[in-house]
């Protein structure tokens, strides 16, 4: 039995120890003194100790967006099977391409926020189809980042299809950090994500190599970061945990991040082929955790993120700056997704959902609209609300409430409104199974000692 | 098709709410209908989703029941203290960290800022403004400081 509270303390409890402390009858003990101590017992609890923690774990609330997504072009060259960026073909025209103005419309729109700290994260399609106004942004980020004396972090998510010499070591001299997707071995990863133009996954090793290979060389003259890589989880991919595991340490990468799908975007339309159940991905994650703990056991550096995510929430009781499982969600007040045209959303998915003609989640114009009506516009308080677990009937009672959070643009688009109904959503039972598989093992000394480790500080 | 499951429950022993909430909570393999009926007492009924049992179902959603019993109890008696907890969190400020005392006043700081500040404008000064870097020669050789200027050497 697995208690929570507010503060974020949790407490594992046999099923005998949990009837005599329901019915009050533990009181005292080692038990009980743990307890006491996590803000348990009502009379012996730390309310000063508690409301810190509590704030702490929600620090964000006052922060403003920290993620602004430009979403540089819609056109990509490839044809990922499971898309939710609403990729258009490469050929385009330019139509979907996000103007220097517009950019630099969206950077100084980002820098308005609150947010100590901002990150721009250039996406799309395929960011680097539209590289003029890609590297004019990021130029005149950090002019105006400098100017400004703000902390701006630039990250560019790319297929690196169209990576060459020139532009990496542009991105690398300008301090931006570069992402991509691995979702495992050459076959696997290629079946995933279609190129007709090449082999997608040659592309990705062979940049990852190259960006590996700068970070490990570190200069004074500017900070050069590893590249990280992204797995998006098929139905292609069950099964095959530890191969692709493999494939993460045979490419020098530190962290996987095991994401499952979501029907939203291409992949809705593809679910009977490449969807599975909840279950089954339960399954998955827990054969890969067990995967990666045996290797980390063995002296192999390699942490999923998934997992540090929600350890950064149990164990250290932070706030990871994770948008997507935070109560309220970063609906605008976390993040913004900037289309090419300059229309805002309260996130990528949010904007994903506009493409296909419903702009529930739209929130304003860079070009037209103050930060101040952007952030009240209806999207942005409606998503806040939805988003509240105080106010969701099941998440109001689940012991995983203080590390969790739930999408409204999943739901929006799954079950047909912004609150879903969570006894029957995919999300909430793909978010239980990591939790399930994430406490089963903080139950056992020597994993939870390695999980440990992962967000230690 | 799975059947139906009905199940009357005593709303002396649970109140509406909790029904409702443990109802609610097997909303992904069941709807659920409830009514009220004469004496106290309501029927829920759980109508299977397609594709799902019915097996096991009225044991969960009395199970459910119990652990809604507790939690409403739970709630209830810790309501007021849990939103002041809340409402302490909301309006949590970490204490400001302890100021050095150097034990000069405000003023005395100032100047001594000031005095620091021309100090290092000096140093600037001689550093670039053309002085020589070694003012007293001390890489200087002997032929450099004491030799004739004509370039003749004394005969030993």
């Amino acid at each position: 039995m697995l208690l929570s509270n507010d503060a974020g303390f949790t407490a594992a409890l046999t099923g005998a120890d949990f009837a005599r402390y329901a019915a009050g009858r533990l009181k005292t003990g080692a038990l009980h003194k743990e307890l006491a101590a996590k803000g348990f017992v009502r009379e012996m609890t730390d309310f000063e100790g508690c409301a810190a923690a509590c704030a702490k774990k929600n620090a964000f609330l006052n922060a403003g967006p920290g993620l602004h997504i430009l979403v540089m072009t819609l056109r990509c060259n490839h044809k990922c099977l499971y898309c939710q960026s609403s990729a258009v073909g490469a050929a385009g025209g330019g139509k979907t391409d996000m103007s220097r103005a517009v950019a630099r419309r969206s950077v100084d729109f980002a820098l308005k926020s609150t947010n100590p700290s901002i990150t721009i994260e250039f996406q799309g399609g395929e960011p680097l189809l539209n590289w003029d106004a890609l590297r004019d942004a990021v130029l005149y980020a950090r002019r105006r980042g400098r100017e400004l004396g703000r902390e701006v972090r630039l990250a560019l998510v790319s297929n690196f299809s169209l990576m060459t010499e020139e532009k990496a070591r542009f991105l690398v001299e300008n301090e931006v950090s570069v992402c991509t997707s691995l979702d495992g071995p050459a076959g696997l990863h290629n079946r995933n994500r279609v190129f007709t133009g090449g082999n997608s996954h040659s592309e990705t090793a062979r940049w990852l190599k190259y960006f590996s290979e700068r970070a490990a060389k570190q200069v004074p003259d500017y900070k050069t970061f590893n590249p990280s890589a992204l797995l998006t989880v098929s139905r292609f991919s069950l099964g095959r945990e530890k191969e692709i595991v493999d494939e993460y340490v045979r490419r020098g990468l530190q962290d996987i991040f095991v994401r499952p799908l979501a029907p939203i975007g291409f992949a809705k339309k593809l679910w009977p082929s490449i969807g599975y159940t909840a279950a089954e991905f339960a399954r998955f994650y827990r054969n890969t955790l067990a995967y990666i703990l045996k290797l980390n056991a063995a002296g192999k550096k390699l942490r999923e993120r998934h997992a540090v995510i929600m350890l950064e929430k149990i164990v250290n009781g932070a706030d990871p700056g994770y948008l997507d499982m935070r109560c309220p969600c970063g609906a605008a007040i976390g993040q913004l997704a900037y289309n090419y045209n300059g229309d805002l959303y309260t996130c990528d998915e949010g904007r994903m959902v506009g493409w296909e003609g419903d702009d529930l989640f739209k929130v304003g114009n860079v070009l037209k609209d103050s930060y101040r009506k952007v952030m009240l516009a209806p999207a942005a308080r409606a998503c806040a609300a939805a988003s509240n677990l105080e106010l969701q009937p099941q998440c109001s009672r689940c012991a995983y409430k203080p590390f969790c959070g739930v999408c409204p643009v999943y739901n929006y688009e799954t079950q047909g409104s912004l609150w879903g109904d969570m006894p029957s959503n995919g999300r909430c039972a793909l978010s239980m199974g990591m939790f399930d598989a994430l406490f089963a093992l903080l139950a056992k000394p020597a994993s939870a000692k390695i999980l440990k480790g992962w967000v230690a500080r | 098709m799975p059947k139906n499951i009905s199940i009357e429950v005593s709303l002396k022993k649970y109140s509406p709410e909790s029904v409702r909430y443990a109802a609610h909570s097997l909303g992904g393999e069941a709807f659920a209908y409830i009514k009220p009926l004469p004496g106290g007492r309501a029927a829920v009924e759980l109508a299977p989703r397609p594709g799902r049992a019915s097996a096991g179902l009225a044991r969960r959603f009395r199970a459910e029941l119990e652990d809604e019993k507790l939690r409403e109890r739970v709630a209830g008696e810790n309501r007021e203290l849990r939103e002041f907890m809340l409402l302490k969190a909301l309006n949590y400020r970490p204490k400001p960290p302890e100021k050095d005392d150097s034990g000069l006043t405000p003023q005395q700081e100032k100047e001594l800022n000031d005095l620091i500040a021309q100090i290092e404008t000096e140093i600037k000064a001689e550093a670039s403004g053309g002085a020589s870097s070694d003012p007293l020669g001390i890489t200087s050789t002997w032929e450099d400081k004491y030799a004739p200027k004509n370039g003749s050497k004394k005969k030993r």
